[in-house]
């Protein structure tokens, strides 16, 4: 692997970093302006997490936690449940209900999370 | 799918030859529609490499299996989205007035069956079918007359036609199966002809082309729910004896004086709802005291209740008296149970019991006459008189009533129980038949429960259509690849699981069958059936590929770097560089390493460059990932999956102006690609132009409606694009409705 960890988010991740490029990711940009921090366990909340920055002020997607300050809101997940949200098979506001999601920070921050702003990847 | 199931009575499994033969119209219709794709035909001879089918035509040798092995995986599994049971729909597609025929027809049927059974007895000739003017003739007639039309092209007219008495159900059902089939047939054709064709089709069927059914599931409780009401209707009805009763004493009662306060108090008493609830309560405790019997039993009565109560609603006289009728509105009080095939009375006279019970309802009537009387006699109002004439109405009532119930317990049990036993033991019913009762009432009752199973049970576990027309088709493998061939890719997932059903270790029926879901975008189970492939034939090169494909496409990168390894393990030419002791842990890295030594070794070799191409779609190099790709692709420029797999890639690595040429690449080579349809959804999704997106989407899912992402991605794009108030057409699964709204030029 280009990496050492295994999860599904990391494909998306990925896919993310390149796509908040493209003129469809700047609109995202645009429209969220805001700092979302996730942490991405492989089985469990809370443990081995991987956290990505997903900046939508500056446009950028790093690994590791947001280093200019608090994030507007940093969510948890388990791998699995996180690509289900990304993919639009669950609602985010039913994950958070459900404890498949933890939200820290602002709630109305957190809020403006949609499925909408992951790209989508091709099958072969 | 569609078609052959609405003609042919899905469980009717036609004698090969006969339904070629002018025997069976409606079977030849089928063929003729299912043979007949436009423009595909030629261009797809070829099948992605298909191996050995030996395993296959051994088992072809014993067409009577009355029983498909494994045929028991499909009953937790089956599918919400179809009709309701085709028992039911049987009697209901003859329509009003038909039944005496669809009884020959029912015979008929049996004796279909019976050829499977493998009795070896000749069939007997006293049914031979004469359609001539009956529905199902002028519909056959009209089927083909459409399907005439779509060969060459010309639009087709509307045309009167007689009343032909489809329920909701069959509309329904043709509607939804002739738009999936014209879009299939006229893959080449542009959307507002094949909406003029098929409303043309709905139009002269009167049947409306806009409504649809709401939700995923709705076919079937909208189908009990009628049923519930004809029931209860029915229940209603039976009260008319009281009814008349009641509106015969209320002319009595303007004579008197005080006549109120005693019809309220003999309406409270006796009234209708009072005599209907004694009623029910009567059938629900012998509902109750069959709850010692087994549970199929129970829904096989319920399921003849409503069946029962829809047969009766039929004011043939020469139907209500038939013995059919009987034996069914037995069964359905639970007087009558099948057990082991065998038809048996039960132990508690049912009819008896309610009998006595009605009975005494009215020795209580006596003594609330009686105490009325009193009350009568206390307030001084002149109640003689009238206390007589109401005796006396009783009395002729009473008598009435007793008929009635003399009629009601005189029905000639044993007669047609001796008919039905010998039936059933030669077979008439078919095997499945009280399994097919009890599935259905089950389902009724699980819905919810199977729905929400099936997410659970969606990783590895094959699901099995319900209700499929190809089940007992003497060679569902050789149709499965001629529909493969033609492109009709959902009609060809059923022949195959009907062919794996059947041969439950035939690889090649898997492979197929996996391969026809991935190119209808729906991985899960295109996993699923691989993995049984390759259960079948550990080590067959296309399986193992399949299998990296779309565990990749999952996300499931160990699981795909398993399979891809397991591939270069098991090929002749490469297995030697693969040393066995690294599987058991893989490293990304050592296999590239090794899948390049193998390109090296043969660079001619399009399968090497294609799994290397996967491989790097795994460890996200995108850039290496589409070389190898391309070379591929000049080594076998008409793999139309190779197509998709480059411009997948190059999505994913967002180049999707690129992605967009080669999807249309695949396409102009399988026009009915639901994959490719898809991803070109998601490469205009992902460039923010979501108003296409969603036409390319709406596209994908008017051929495969059980593409489950490309319904989630739609509604983001929908989302994305503004479009909220198209939120209900895509929560209930409205494609009518979307086509219209997002037609792709």
């Amino acid at each position: 692997m280009a990496d050492s960890s295994n999860l599904k988010s990391d494909s998306i991740m990925e896919l993310m970093k390149q796509h908040i490029a493209s003129d469809a990711g700047k609109d995202v940009v645009q429209k969220i302006g805001l700092v979302y921090q996730f942490q991405i366990a492989p089985k469990k909340i809370g443990i081995d997490e991987v956290i990505y920055t997903v900046d939508l002020k500056k446009g950028e997607v790093t690994k590791g936690a947001y280093e200019g300050g608090k994030p507007d809101a940093t969510f948890s997940f388990k791998d699995e449940d996180f690509v289900k949200i990304a993919l639009g098979k669950m609602n985010p506001q039913l994950a958070f209900m459900r404890g498949a999601m933890k939200v820290k920070g602002s709630l109305s921050a957190a809020q403006k999370f949609t499925p909408d702003i992951f790209p989508k990847p091709s099958k072969m | 799918m569609a078609m052959r199931d609405l003609i042919t009575g899905a469980t009717s499994c036609p004698d090969p030859s006969s339904s070629t033969s002018s025997q069976n119209p409606l079977g030849s219709l089928a063929n003729a529609l299912l043979g007949s794709s436009s423009k595909t035909q030629e261009r797809l001879k070829e099948i992605p490499t298909s191996n050995s089918t030996g395993i296959a035509s051994q088992f072809y040798a014993e067409p009577l299996l009355t029983q498909l092995p494994g045929s028991e995986l499909d009953k937790p599994f089956l599918d919400a989205n179809s009709q309701g049971s085709e028992f039911l729909n049987r009697f209901r597609s003859a329509g009003a007035g038909g039944f005496e025929e669809t009884w020959d027809e029912i015979q008929r049927d049996g004796t279909q069956l019976r050829l499977y059974d493998g009795r070896g007895q000749p069939p007997p000739q006293l049914h031979q079918p004469t359609l001539d003017g009956t529905p199902q003739r002028v519909l056959s007639t009209f089927l083909h007359s459409f399907l005439d039309s779509s060969r060459g092209g010309i639009p087709f007219h509307p045309a009167p036609l007689p009343v032909l008495g489809l329920s909701e159900g069959d509309k329904q059902c043709i509607r939804d199966r002739s738009s999936i089939m014209a879009r299939h047939l006229f893959a080449d054709k542009s959307e507002e002809f094949i909406h003029a064709q098929v409303n043309a089709l709905l139009c002269s069927l009167d049947i409306d082309s806009s409504v649809r059914g709401k939700g995923p599931m709705p076919e079937r409780f909208r189908e009990l729910d009628e049923y519930w009401n004809e029931s209860q209707g029915n229940l209603i009805h039976g009260a008319h004896a009281a009814d008349g009763w009641i509106s015969e004493y209320s002319q009595h009662r303007e004579r008197y004086d005080n006549p109120d306060a005693w019809a309220n108090s003999f309406e409270q008493q006796h009234g209708v709802n009072g005599w209907v609830s004694e009623f029910e309560n009567s059938q629900l405790s012998s509902v109750g005291q069959m709850q010692g019997m087994n549970m199929p039993n129970i829904a096989a009565m319920e399921q003849t209740r409503m069946l029962a109560n829809t047969l009766a609603q039929n004011a043939d006289p020469k139907f209500q008296n038939s013995k059919f009728l009987q034996f069914v509105s037995k069964m359905s009080r639970g007087e009558l149970i099948i057990d082991d095939n065998q038809v048996k009375e039960t132990a508690l006279p049912a009819s008896g019991d309610w009998a006595a019970e009605y009975q005494q309802q009215y020795n209580r009537g006596d003594a609330w006459a009686g105490e009325f009387l009193n009350n009568k006699a206390l307030s001084g109002v002149g109640p003689e008189q009238w206390a007589n004439e109401y005796s006396i109405e009783r009395q002729q009532h009473g008598a009435v009533d007793d008929q009635w119930v003399d009629e009601f317990s005189k029905l000639h049990v044993n007669d047609w129980a001796e008919e039905f036993g010998q039936q059933v033991g030669e077979g008439v019913f078919g095997e499945g038949s009280s399994d097919n009762w009890a599935n259905a009432y089950d389902e009724f009752l699980n819905e919810q429960i199977v729905a929400k199973q099936r997410l659970d049970s969606s990783r590895g576990v094959y699901v099995f259509s319900d209700l499929n027309p190809y089940v007992g088709h003497p060679n569902p493998l050789k149709e499965g690849q001629d529909l493969f061939r033609k492109g009709l890719l959902s009609e060809a997932v059923l022949a195959l699981e009907a062919e794996v059903l059947k041969n439950p270790e035939n690889a090649e029926g898997w492979r197929l069958l996996g391969i026809a879901h991935a190119e209808n975008d729906d991985d899960q189970q295109a996993i699923a059936a691989m993995m049984r492939a390759q259960e079948a034939d550990p080590t067959n090169l296309e399986v193992l590929l399949a299998l990296g494909v779309s565990h990749t496409n999952e996300l499931e990168q160990n699981a795909a770097l398993k399979y891809l390894f397991g591939w270069l393990r098991n090929h002749p030419k490469y297995g030697t560089i693969a040393p066995p002791e690294i599987s058991d842990s893989l490293y990304y890295a050592d296999v590239a390493r090794l899948f390049n030594e193998a390109a090296e070794i043969s660079p001619d070799d399009a399968d090497v460059h294609i799994v290397l191409g996967v491989l790097y779609n795994l460890s996200r190099e995108y850039d290496k990932a589409i070389s190898s790709f391309e070379r591929a692709l000049k080594l076998k420029p008409q793999d139309y999956s190779l197509w998709n797999k480059l411009g997948a890639t190059q999505a994913n690595s967002v180049q999707s102006a690129d992605a967009i040429m080669a999807y249309q690449q695949a396409l102009d080579l399988k026009p009915n690609y639901v994959r490719a349809w898809a991803n070109m959804g998601i490469s205009y999704a992902n460039q923010g132009m979501y108003d296409e997106s969603i036409r390319y989407y709406v596209r994908a899912l008017a051929m495969n409606p059980k593409a489950e992402n490309a319904w989630q991605y739609l509604r983001i794009s929908l989302s994305c694009a503004s479009r909220n108030d198209m939120f209900e057409a895509c929560d209930s699964r409205n494609l009518d409705l979307l086509q219209k709204e997002f037609p792709l030029q």
